[in-house]
């Protein structure tokens, strides 16, 4: 456990070395001062009154558990974290897709090897770096505007924190597929184009063929294809749409995404490990 | 006791679609005793590198046993008690010299004030203290080398593998390394060696072997290697007079002359003595009688070609 965290931490290091992340942080940090200023300039009074009346009249309905005055600050909160993670999780897929090609290099995964750590915590350290490093940055995103929206709205719904957790288990899902790359190939691009294939086209299209065309198809076969599929490919569309917005909005989530999901990691780790055992550098 | 025991170890490399299969290592066995300095000499590709990488577990036997200070190479824990500085290794650029030691120290377990004591200690020893705080991508590649040495040591091992550790380094930084070498060794702890420098080698070794296309072509200490059996130079304070020098010609195999001094090749030490005493008898008298020895680079161009021959053949 210590030399995953060895790992883990070295992995931060390299990780803040790397501009992307850094970028990352600024765009946050832009996103979260420009935040600051433009809600700092509206007088909310005039939303506030505006929320009350438009509650009162019945126009809007209060979603979940949450007031009409919850449900519209949640929605903007929800609405700016999305676009900006977004946009940091593909920053954050291109940073971290070389992590475990730049290890394996020569001369590097030689002197790490040498050491009394095994392959597979080297893996995992690698593994959990790269997924810290999301989380302090997403964190650092999501707190900011959240702490500013809550302010100026003095509403304070500690759920759409949760959203932290759920984007960074997201990206996990996608890092294990950059790991198994990584591994095999000793390249970044592959696993890179992977991740980015499942975040942007995959688990899109298999969620909209599970929501909306199922129904439709009557060949069996190709049924059975696409609902494993559906189950085995991780369901980032689902975890980043569905189950933030159901967290936020106090309602149940649906908690199959994430199960299977978390498999998924576990089962692509694992090879990944095995894979990497048996190589010679 | 032996630091590093292999028993038939063969290593084959196999290309990705198997059309194309490397042997680099078949049937080696060999020893290295605890304490010592074992030089493993090869031209490129021989298989001195794989060697190493295979008792670190870097690389896998194709099949054989090894072990290193008595544990079976796959027990990954033996190495907290070993040190490695491999050829053309790379640090990352963007940590300073100081925190390379400390990531390579909290790897083998170290933590504490005498570990951060340890680290300054080991950059002194590689003079290396003032670069501390400097970033190793500002390095250059004799620094580099000298702070992979200090790397090396950082967990104190018993066992240190060391694979062309003066690559790069200036005449008087090599003089250094050496003598850090010898101080280790007279500390007990068992060094091995893969270099090209075969000077060097034979300066600090006490046993050498050599390695050809994955063969261990000869072992043995490098006294054995440079030794030319039953050659002697005479130094005699005369020259020899002709009719006597072509009696010596007859009797002897005689091999060389110089003014001052001959050169002999006797089957034992008896004829040397005859030697001797043919060269009283023509009243000339002996100064000198110098074995004759070849150098490390000698031997080991004659032992390679001798394999190559063998192969071609």
């Amino acid at each position: 456990m210590k030399n995953i965290l060895v790992m883990t931490w070295f992995t931060l290091r390299e990780a803040l070395a790397r501009k992307v992340f850094l970028f990352f942080l600024g765009i946050s940090a832009i996103v979260i001062i420009v935040l600051a200023i433009i809600t700092s300039l509206t007088d909310t009074s005039s939303i506030l009154s505006n929320i009350g009346n438009i509650s009162s009249s019945n126009n809007i309905n209060a979603a979940g558990n949450l007031s009409a005055l919850g449900s519209i600050v949640t929605m903007f909160e929800i609405v700016i974290i999305n676009s900006v993670a977004n946009l940091g999780l593909l920053l954050a897929i291109f940073s971290s897709a070389s992590f475990v090609p730049v290890m394996l290099e020569k001369g590097n995964i030689d002197l790490l090897l040498s050491k009394p750590i095994s392959r597979a915590q080297l893996l995992w350290g690698k593994y959990t770096g790269g997924i810290f490093v999301v989380l302090i940055n997403i964190a650092f995103l999501i707190i900011g505007v959240w702490f500013i929206v809550s302010i100026k709205f003095s509403y304070w719904n500690f759920a759409v924190l949760w959203s932290i957790l759920l984007i960074t288990f997201a990206f996990a899902t996608l890092n294990a597929v950059i790991v198994l790359f990584g591994v095999i190939t000793k390249s970044s691009i592959l696993g890179m184009m992977s991740a980015y294939f499942i975040y942007l086209i995959l688990s899109p299209f298999l969620l909209a063929v599970k929501d909306r065309m199922i129904p439709f198809i009557e060949n069996k076969v190709l049924l059975s294809v696409l609902d494993g599929f559906y189950y085995f490919i991780p369901k980032t569309s689902e975890i980043f749409g569905k189950d933030i917005y159901n967290l936020a909005f106090g309602t149940n989530i649906d908690s199959q995404p994430i199960i299977t999901s978390f498999l998924f990691i576990f089962l692509i780790m694992i090879l990944s490990v095995e894979i990497f055992k048996r190589k010679d550098f | 006791m032996n630091s590093i025991e292999t028993n038939n170890l063969t290593k084959i490399y196999t290309s990705s679609f198997g059309k194309r299969n490397v042997q680099a290592l078949t049937d080696l066995s060999l020893s290295v005793d605890g304490g010592s300095i074992f030089g493993l000499l090869g031209p490129n590709g021989a298989g001195k590198t794989t060697l190493i990488k295979i008792l670190l577990g870097i690389t896998f036997p194709t099949s054989g046993r090894a072990n290193i200070l008595n544990e079976d190479i796959s027990n990954y824990k033996v190495k907290s008690k070993v040190g490695y500085l491999p050829e053309n290794h790379k640090y990352p650029s963007y940590l300073t010299g100081g925190n390379v030691l400390k990531f390579f120290g909290k790897l083998n377990g170290l933590e504490g004030n005498s570990f951060e004591k340890k680290i300054d200690e080991l950059l002194e020893l590689v003079k290396l203290s003032n670069w501390k705080k400097t970033k190793v991508k500002a390095y250059s590649k004799g620094m580099m080398q000298r702070l992979g040495l200090a790397q090396t040591l950082i967990n104190d091992p018993e066992l240190i593998f060391l694979d062309e550790p003066t690559d790069g380094v200036d005449p008087i930084g090599r003089k250094e390394i050496r003598d850090i070498l010898l101080d280790l060794k007279s500390k007990s702890k068992t060094i091995f060696l893969n270099s090209h420098l075969l000077s060097e080698v034979e300066l600090i070794t006490d046993r050498v072997g050599i390695l050809n296309k994955g063969k261990l072509l000869r072992e043995g200490t490098v006294k054995e290697f440079t030794e030319k059996k039953e050659e002697y130079t005479i130094n005699i304070q005369d020259d020899f007079p002709p009719d006597a020098l072509a009696g010596l010609k007859k009797e002897f195999n005689f091999l060389k002359i110089n003014p001052g001094s001959y050169t002999v090749k006797v089957t034992d030490v008896e004829e040397l003595n005859r030697v001797i005493d043919f060269t009283r008898n023509k009243g000339i008298l002996i100064k000198e009688i110098i074995p004759q020895k070849s150098t490390l680079e000698e031997m080991f161009i004659s032992l390679i070609q001798a394999s190559e021959k063998e192969g071609n053949k």
